[in-house]
Parts: C-alpha cells; structure tokens; sequence
C-alpha cells in the first residue's frame, strides 16, 4: 500500500485545488475506511443491534406488553425440553437434506443432458430460469391451487394418465414432501446452471484423451469430471443451506404450518408473532442462528480451501 | 432414438418449468364458476382482472411494492458500491469484514424481525414506507456489496495506479476509469435488488398492514378466512410476475453468477 501512497501523492501539483473530501479519498489508508463507513453504519445498525438485542431477550420474558423480567437461562432450558422444537429442527433439516439431495441429482443430469450445443438452446435456457425470479409466495400459492386434491390441474392429469388423486396437501406424510416439491421446482435451474457452467469450464482435450484410451464415457464422467465439480456442488450446498433455513414462504402459501410441516421459521414467527412469547421465540432465534452460522461457517471454510488447492 | 429421447426429456423439464406460470394466467382468465375444474377448455373473460379494479382496488399494493423497492435498491447502491470498491482494492478488513457482511444473508429472516419489530413499534415505523425500505436495505446490502466486489476485482489496478500518475486525483479514477467498467456490474446488481425487493414477503406481511402494504402482502389476502379468491389472485398474480418474468428473460446470462454473488460464472 505504501507505494501506492507515494503515486498518488506525486501527480502535477493538483493536490492544492482538492478539497479536503477529495485529498480524504487520494490517501489509500484513509479512503478504503472512508469509503466502506456507510457500509459498517449499517452493518452496525441492521446486525449488531438485533444480534445483541435478541440475545438480551431470550434471557427475559418479555410478551410485547410491560417490562421485560430477567429469567436466566428458563427459556433455553425449556426449549431443550421441547418436542415441538426439536420435531421443527428435524423437519428443517430433513427439507434441507431432500431438497439439496434431489436438487443436486436432478440438477446434475440436466446439467449433462444440456452440456452440448443444439438448437433453440439459448432460447431453451433463458426459459428455464423463469421459477428462479419469480415471487415464491406466488408459486406456492399457484402450486397449492395445482395440487389441490379436487379440482387441482395435477390430480386432473395423474387421472388422465390413469393414476388416482393424490391429497398432496391433505395428508399428513406428504404435505412437507409437497413443501420440498415446491422448494425444489423452484430452485432447481440453479443447481442445473451452475453445474453446467462448471462442465463448461473443464477441459475438454483431457477427457477425449482418457475416453480415447479406454475409459466408458461413465467412468471418466464419475472419476474425472465429477470430482472437479466439488467446489461448484460444496457452492450449492452453502447457499442453499442459508436459503433453505428461512424457508418461509411456500409454507404460508400451502399449509401454514399444519399437517406436520412446521419449519423452524414458521415455529419462531408463531411463537414470536402470534403467541407474542418474544423470549422463547428469540431464544429459538438463537438457537437457529448459530446452527446456522456454524453449519455455513464450516462449508465457507472448506470451499475457501478447495478453492485454494 | 437418442435425438428423441433427448427432445422429450428437454420438453419435460420445460413443461415442469413453466406450466405453473402459464397456470396462473389462464386462471386469471377464468370465471369464478370454472376455476374449480374447467381444465382448458371455458370462456375466457377478464372478471378477475376487472375485479382488482373495481372491487379490491390493489393499484396501490403495486406502486407500494415498486417505491420500497426502488427507494431501498438506491440506498443500497449508494452504501454498496464505495465498499464493495473499497474491499476489493484494499482488502480492506483482511475477509473478515468481507465474512461478517456475508453472514447477515445467513440470518433467518425471522431471528432479525423480532428486534426490529420491537423498535419500529417505538419508533412508529410500523406500516411505513420508510421502515420497510431500510429493512429492504438491510436485506440486499451485504449481498450487492458481495456481488459487486466480484466485478470490482475484474479491474486490474494498474489501469489506475496508471490514471494516477496521469495526474488524476481518486474521484475522477472512480468516474472516468472504475464507472464505465463496472457499469455491467452495477446494473445486474440493481436488477437483483430490486426483484428480491419485489418479491420479498416475510418482512412485508410482518412490518405492514394498510399504508404500505406490498403486493406481496396483498396477495396473501386473497386467502381469506372462509375461502380462497383463487380467480382474483391468479389475476393479481399475474400482474405482480410480469416484471420479474421480463427481468429473469433480459438478465438470463447474469442470473448465475448472482445467486452464487459472483463465484461462479454462468
């Protein structure tokens, strides 16, 4: 940096005309702090204070009325006796694991069923990114009208084919695999591009070489490409993982936390916004928090080192 | 054989894809007494869409939806870009600042709404445009800061350590150098944020009621307590998709590397 310091010194005796603001910004060491203010404002504003404010909460029993009683550790302790808590962080996770798990096998054949040049391809691509933009309180809400049970258009066509109707939202094993058919459907393309883009890149020579000697096209695919794929698949693995753990809308939109589908998000609003129990549900928050950070932390770092290596 | 197999598989997944879509507008085209099993074949009307205008007027949910998104995507840019330059030209914080920024995107959206909530109560922001847009802010900055370092660090920094010794000063390096290269960059963020911002439902349904409510929150109301509007929803919906459905089509090439804030180049 310091060098830098020295360039920017130098130049044609302007340095006299700048306003303070402007000299602020020439200065390396002063500028990249200037510059990134507004940022840590906010940070500190929008992270710090719900962080330490939540925090502060669930050591209480405050109600949304009154004032806020210290009660130790009784919410934690509670919340690790709680059925209902442990059975919304096994849902959690159970939807976490299926959706990532299908969204990464079927994204992977799509990924090499498209890896080649044919036509209409980039037609048929940008269409394929429709469900990725689109308002996920929309599609569950359109998805809740299709799969309903009577006159739901899918139940209609599983009747054309033969098949009987099923109660996607009415029966109680299904509805959270309903959940992850909606959760799926709608990330799916970004499994599919982002492995796609991944095959894109991999060199191309190295693999005819290999399938030249010998190797089925199958064996080089598992032994050579795939593990080239990791860091792309560790990538999807994090981002969903974050996205997937505020799962929120497809369960307003379907089943509103009924049917066994209640997720750890819709637990903390119902316990923090309908039941207005703020320490309980800010010590669930907690608790989901650091689940989280330290469940991304741990990817974070082994992607960094992936990408290193 | 194989062309045909691969024909049918690609127009399976285009069919899965978009039938949801087309879904919503042909019901949007339906009279209430088809909406509960005419299949394809009705007469189409626009009941649904007259509806939204003379029954439940929702014009406002729209322009709501459309100010905080705006309004909090130009906060953004205004916090973001300057620290998103500033991380990939300094390093500034050695990636742990860069982490931190990253982490609030981990937050469940729920585990910040209690506080805020709380807060806005005292600080009558509740159902305010204004409270809504710095949440929205709050929810896109780490992710535009994150995104547009990504295209930050594409400028090699000799192109300004040259204007420098040029004798330009740091705010014409930024205007004549950075900003025409980083323009690609900025667009594509502003696209995310403001889609994300339209989309957004959580903290919509939490922090609104009347004033400001979204078209988010809007369509959830279409869901009464005794039934499901399912005709003036499909139309609502129709409306509230188009702009994104344009976006996802103008802005396909760049989706990927969004998503991934920039680690993957689709």
């Amino acid at each position: 940096m310091a060098d830098a310091d020295t360039l920017t010194r130098g130049p044609s005796g302007a340095g006299d005309r700048q306003s303070s603001l402007s000299r602020l910004l020439n200065k390396d060491s002063t500028s990249k702090w200037l510059l990134i203010s507004p940022l840590l404002l906010f940070l500190a504003a929008f992270m710090l204070y719900p962080t330490l404010y939540s925090l502060y909460m669930s050591f209480t029993d405050y109600i949304m009325r009154g004032a806020p009683n210290f009660v130790g550790l009784d919410n934690y302790r509670y919340l690790l006796d709680d059925p209902v808590f442990w059975e919304a962080l096994g849902r959690t996770l159970f939807v976490l694991v299926a959706c990532i798990v299908i969204e990464l096998c079927l994204g992977l054949a799509i990924a090499l069923l498209l890896n080649r040049d044919f036509w209409g391809q980039d037609l048929i691509k940008g269409l394929c990114f429709v469900p990725l933009l689109i308002s996920p309180l929309a599609m569950s809400l359109m998805w809740n009208y299709m799969l309903h049970i009577q006159f739901g258009v899918v139940n209609d066509m599983l009747q054309a084919i033969g098949l009987p109707a099923v109660g996607w939202f009415s029966t109680t094993g299904l509805a959270i695999w309903s959940i992850v058919f909606i959760s799926v459907w709608q990330w799916l393309p970004f499994s599919i591009f982002v492995l796609l883009a991944g095959l894109r890149s991999l060199p191309r020579d190295q693999f005819e070489a290999a399938q030249v000697d010998g190797l089925s096209a199958w064996r080089v695919f598992f032994l050579l490409q795939l593990p080239m794929l990791a860091p792309l698949i560790i990538i999807i693995v994090l981002l969903r993982t974050m996205w997937l753990m505020r799962l929120f809308d497809p369960l307003y939109g379907t089943t509103r936390g009924g049917l066994n589908t209640e997720l750890l998000d819709w637990m903390i609003y119902r316990t923090a916004f309908v039941d207005f129990d703020i320490g309980l549900g800010t010590a669930y928050a907690m608790f989901a928090l650091y689940l989280t950070l330290i469940g991304c932390l741990l990817m974070y770092k082994r992607l960094m080192r992936m990408m290193k290596g | 054989m194989r062309a045909v197999l691969f024909w049918f598989a690609i127009a399976l997944m285009l069919f899965a894809f978009l039938f949801p879509v087309f879904w919503v507008y042909l019901t949007s085209l339906k009279q209430p007494e088809d909406i509960f099993g005419a299949g394809l074949i009705f007469e189409p009307t626009f009941y649904n869409y007259r509806y939204l205008v003379e029954v439940r007027p929702s014009l406002n949910e729209l322009l709501n939806s459309m100010i905080v998104s705006v309004a909090s995507t130009i906060i953004v840019m205004a916090v973001s870009v300057p620290a998103a330059y500033s991380f990939a030209r300094f390093n500034t914080g050695n990636g742990h600042l860069l982490f931190i920024t990253i982490s609030t995107r981990m937050f469940p959206g729920v585990v910040a709404a209690i506080p805020f909530f709380i807060a806005f109560r005292e600080l009558n922001l509740l159902d305010t445009h204004f409270g809504l847009t710095m949440l929205y802010v709050y929810f896109n900055m780490s992710f535009a800061t994150f995104l547009l370092y990504g295209f930050f660090r594409e400028i090699p920094t000799s192109l300004e350590n040259a204007a420098m010794l040029d004798g330009y000063n740091r705010i014409d390096v930024l205007r004549k150098v950075i900003f025409p290269l980083i323009k690609p960059g900025v667009a594509i963020t502003t696209m995310f944020c403001l889609i994300w911002s339209w989309n957004e439902f959580l903290y919509a349904f939490l922090f609104t009621r009347r004033i400001a409510r979204t078209a988010s929150v809007g369509l959830s109301t279409f869901w009464g307590s005794v039934e499901i509007q399912w005709g003036p929803m499909a139309a609502f919906m129709g409306i509230a998709i188009l702009p994104t459905l344009v976006a996802a089509w103008l802005m396909q090439r760049h989706i990927v590397r969004g998503l991934t804030f920039g680690a993957v180049k689709g």
